[in-house]
């Protein structure tokens, strides 16, 4: 096992490598450059004003010139300045945007994996029953509806219509990331309170289609696991039914959710890009779209990076989880 | 007993906001890379409007136009001898030059009075080339002599034509000189552009970020916490001097609210959360839209500016030839053929006028009796063939074998612009002109292989927009110099490439015409030229959509002053004693 994780550990070199060299190129190779935006409408520039530009941002030269360039400079650390926000770009990532994104994306996902799971597990042993349907349909509803619409029924029912129906005792703020008249002197207390008030709507809505689809997976795995021969042999030895259901049925039904899970923790620093933008949650998602439209290349490379970094280390551990929760997997 | 109400408040959801304690909370739908970057390093709207709270300029313009003293103790004039207009033996200006005295209560935030070196500082690094400014003019011809300790005079040779209406920038050389100086020793022998710019972001990052606000300002307001993707709080600056009478009865804090999505923003003005909104923020639709919810809570305005909608027609290559887009007859029918006024009605409620020229109707130099090109569909179909243009079997017109089929392109996305060109799409139609609709992104539209490479007639038509100061029009969109070439490195503006001998001469003249009275004259011939040829088809100029509160007063802009900010000291709250000064045209 030790020695199989080492073997994955140096492949991923070359291949963070060759990731690191397409996300640039795809990048650079993009129409437009930072200088066009400043050049465009103004009728003052002229040609050594634009020269004098891109020589300044690096962009007269060739795009796998720029590449060795960073790398260099990304071998020592420094992932240079983000054009759009003027401070260092691994700065800006991990202490603006990533601490925002966890904030939504962890809790949502701990919350709707713990109600998702006894869901999928009630729903596939009373299979057919009101409540089956009633789940199902739920499922189905909260993955087809599309986020920008349902959050933005959310936010004019939590924010206009719900205030002014209660005379304002009841309302949720209409995105953001905190109130901005909280006083400065604020508490701990009162200022986790305020996040959790602006955190409430845009984790409902990521929470929905999180709990359906973990629902539905684990539904369909409970489902083909008490099919299985051991759980009919289980049951014809008189086994009582709790004890067939999570003595020996459920260990192996959770085994692929360890798979979705694993794989949606790199997912979990990304952000959720639609959700951010409905809510103007400044996370993830929005820095790496705004990034990739305003050819933001430091931004959009510590972003990528880190998602490809987490995703090749995410898919070891999880190949590796798999062998400690199936006994049948073994790694040499 | 106080903080905890306000917590109390807070948490139940009240805002805090707006007369309740004399605060500000504006919403806006972008944030600025940095603020009060004395050198503008980024051209962004936000970033000037946020940056008009806390600057201040020697002089300034207000919304009718007329310029005003700030940090001067007069504004520059002939009458008065601060504008000086050097001529040779000819007769033509050779240079010209403004002399300012700084007024004695002029400070920074930190109370260090302005001086002279404040604005040599900034024009030394502006003239660097180590400084990614983009671009210099007028400033890269421009010198400053010292006259005393509160007097210096600007000079501009060869001269500028609005020198007594621009204002230098300044910059805190107390706070910036040490930090100029190292990087100055760092990078002054660096042949590494990249390196020399990192330091620049590093240099510039210091004073001007959110984990580092600006140390000091010179405007009424000072910043006091930026939150990143949330919101930055700007508090009264009591060290400025151009105070209104009774400062205390006016905004104390100004709060920018960061709300990326438009609606959201609107779900923000709609629950009550803002006071106003920034001149960055709403779209029309969503304009419409509030003004019919307003219920007194608050009001929208649509304020006329200076972004003018049209649609360019590449005159340039075979393909242009081919189809006649070179010859103004094909440009003035094509302009006949469609109903701007009933696209403007259908669209915009008539709200955004219809132009017939590319200078805005607010700018003093705006001809209003050119050729108005009303639909005219007979007038059209006569131009046409008087062209050789003739309806094919289909209907579409055709010449020599080739069909009158043109490919109109804008910004993909951009719902408004796609509606329009369904409209005129359907109007060509009408008349026999095939019109294809090809959008791109706005990065391909107005990245360096597109609008500028019309030679190649990779575009016949398409629409955008420019956005001119009034103030400062110069005619520059239109030279024949401006044409995009391999051998001016694409660069210039005169996307049709519209060349006009009569037009280049004019704008010759009036580039150095100082006699505002003469240069209206020439201006007049210009857009005269200009309209009988419609080398672009002039559609609307666009208007500015905003909503504040009832009793919110001095919160107006106009084309020419653009944002609010302009007269940040005198925005306040009536029920809080402001007194209001200008009302929202």
């Amino acid at each position: 096992m030790g020695t199989y994780a080492l073997r994955r550990v140096i492949q991923m070199i070359p291949l963070l490598l060759v990731i690191s060299l397409l996300i640039f190129a795809l990048t650079a190779l993009q129409p437009g450059d930072p200088v066009d935006q400043l050049v465009f409408g103004n009728s003052n520039i002229t040609p050594d004003d634009i020269a004098r530009l891109k020589a300044a941002y690096g962009l007269d030269q060739p795009w796998f010139t720029r590449y060795f360039f960073w790398l260099k400079q990304a071998i020592t650390g420094n992932f240079g300045y983000s054009q759009d926000f003027g401070i260092p770009a691994l700065e800006f990532v991990f202490q603006s945007r990533l601490p925002n994104t966890l904030l939504l994306t962890v809790p949502a996902l701990i919350i709707s994996t713990l109600i998702a799971v006894p869901l999928g597990i009630f729903s596939a042993v009373r299979q057919y029953s009101p409540l089956d349907y009633i789940l199902t349909f739920f499922a189905f509803l909260a993955v087809s509806a599309p986020v920008f619409w349902v959050g933005a029924l959310a936010l004019y029912f939590f924010a206009v219509y719900l205030p002014g129906a209660t005379g304002g005792a009841l309302s949720l703020p209409p995105g953001g990331l905190g109130s901005p008249d909280l006083p400065a002197d604020a508490s701990a207390w009162a200022v986790f309170a305020d996040k959790l008030k602006y955190l409430l709507l845009p984790m409902m809505i990521l929470m929905l289609r999180e709990i359906a689809v973990t629902l539905r997976f684990m539904r369909a795995n409970m489902l083909e696991t008490l099919t299985q021969d051991y759980v009919r042999t289980a049951r014809a030895k008189g086994l009582a039914d709790r004890r067939v259901l999570y003595k020996h049925a459920l260990r192996n039904a959770v085994t692929p959710i360890v798979t979705l899970l694993g794989l949606s923790i790199p997912g979990l620093f990304g952000g959720a890009v639609i959700t951010e933008t409905v809510f103007s949650w400044p996370g993830m998602g929005k820095a790496i779209l705004d990034a990739l439209v305003s050819k933001d290349f430091n931004v959009v490379m510590v972003c990528l990076m880190m998602l490809a970094v987490l995703t090749v280390v995410f898919q070891l551990l999880t190949d590796l989880a798999y062998a400690i929760v199936d006994p049948r997997i073994r790694y040499a | 007993m106080k903080k905890t109400l306000a917590l109390t408040a807070f948490l139940l959801g009240a805002a805090l906001a707006g007369p309740a304690n004399n605060s500000l909370v504006v919403g806006t739908s972008q944030e600025p890379p940095n603020i009060y970057d004395p050198w503008n390093t980024n051209n962004l709207a936000i970033t000037s409007e946020i940056n008009g709270y806390m600057g201040a300029g020697l002089t300034y313009q207000d919304d009718d136009g007329t310029t005003k003293a700030d940090i001067a103790t007069r504004v520059p004039t002939l009458g008065n001898g601060d504008y000086k207009v050097v001529k040779d033996s000819k007769g033509d200006v050779i240079r010209n030059s403004v002399t300012y005295t700084i007024r004695k209560d002029a400070k920074w935030s930190d109370g260090t009075p302005i001086k002279v070196a404040d604005f040599q500082f900034w024009l030394k690094l502006e003239n660097d080339d180590r400084v990614p400014v983009p671009d210099r003019d007028p400033w890269d011809r421009a010198k400053i002599t010292v006259n005393d300790a509160d007097t210096f005079t600007i000079t501009f040779e060869p001269p500028y034509l609005f020198a007594d209406q621009v204002s230098p920038g300044l910059a805190p050389s107390h706070i910036m000189s040490a930090a100029w100086n190292a990087f100055d020793a760092k990078t002054k022998n660096e042949k590494d552009a990249k390196v020399t710019n990192e330091e620049w972001k590093k240099f510039i990052s210091s004073f001007t970020t959110a984990r580092s606000l600006p140390k000091v300002v010179a405007g009424p307001f000072k910043p006091t916490a930026w939150r990143t993707g949330n919101s930055l709080t700007m508090t009264r600056n009591a060290a400025y001097w151009n105070q209104p009478k009774n400062p205390e009865n006016y905004v104390q804090t100004v709060t920018y609210r960061f709300i990326p999505n438009t609606n959201t923003l609107k779900v923000n003005i709609l629950s009550g959360q803002l006071d106003a909104v920034s001149a960055v923020g709403l779209t029309f639709d969503q304009g419409t839209d509030l003004a019919r919810n307003e219920r007194n809570k608050y009001k929208t305005y649509f304020v006329p500016g200076a972004v003018w909608e049209h649609i360019d027609i590449n005159a340039r290559g075979q393909r242009a030839k081919d189809l006649d887009l070179d010859d103004p007859r094909m440009r003035q029918a094509l302009l006949y053929a469609i109903d701007r006024d009933a696209l403007t009605k259908a669209l915009f409620q008539g709200k955004q006028a219809v132009s017939n020229s590319w200078i805005g109707p607010v700018s003093k130099l705006y001809k209003k009796d050119v050729t108005d090109y009303n639909l005219n569909v007979a007038k059209a179909k006569q131009l046409f063939a008087a062209l050789g243009w003739t309806p094919g079997s289909d209907g579409i017109l055709q010449k020599g074998g080739k069909k009158l089929t043109l490919n109109f392109s804008t910004t993909a996305g951009n719902s408004t612009r796609e509606r329009v060109q369904q409209i005129l799409q359907a109007q060509w139609k009408a008349v026999g002109v095939q019109v294809n609709i090809q959008n791109y992104p706005a990065s391909v539209i107005f990245g360096p292989d597109f609008l500028s490479k019309g030679e190649s007639g990779k575009w016949d038509m398409a629409m955008y927009a420019w956005s001119n100061n009034p103030v400062f029009e110069e005619g520059n969109l239109w030279k024949s110099e401006g044409i995009p070439t391999a051998a001016n490195g694409y660069s210039g503006q005169n996307n049709p490439g519209w060349n006009n001998a009569e037009y280049d001469k004019l704008y010759k003249q009036a580039k150095v015409e100082f006699n505002q009275a003469d240069r209206i004259k020439l201006f007049d011939r210009m857009q005269a030229v200009w309209n009988s040829e419609v080398p672009s088809l002039p559609l609307y100029f666009r208007v500015n959509v905003y909503t504040k509160v009832p009793g919110l007063v001095n919160y107006t802009f106009s084309a020419i002053t653009q944002y609010p900010s302009w007269n940040a000291a005198n925005i306040g709250w009536a029920s809080k004693g402001a007194v209001e000064e200008y009302k929202q045209k």
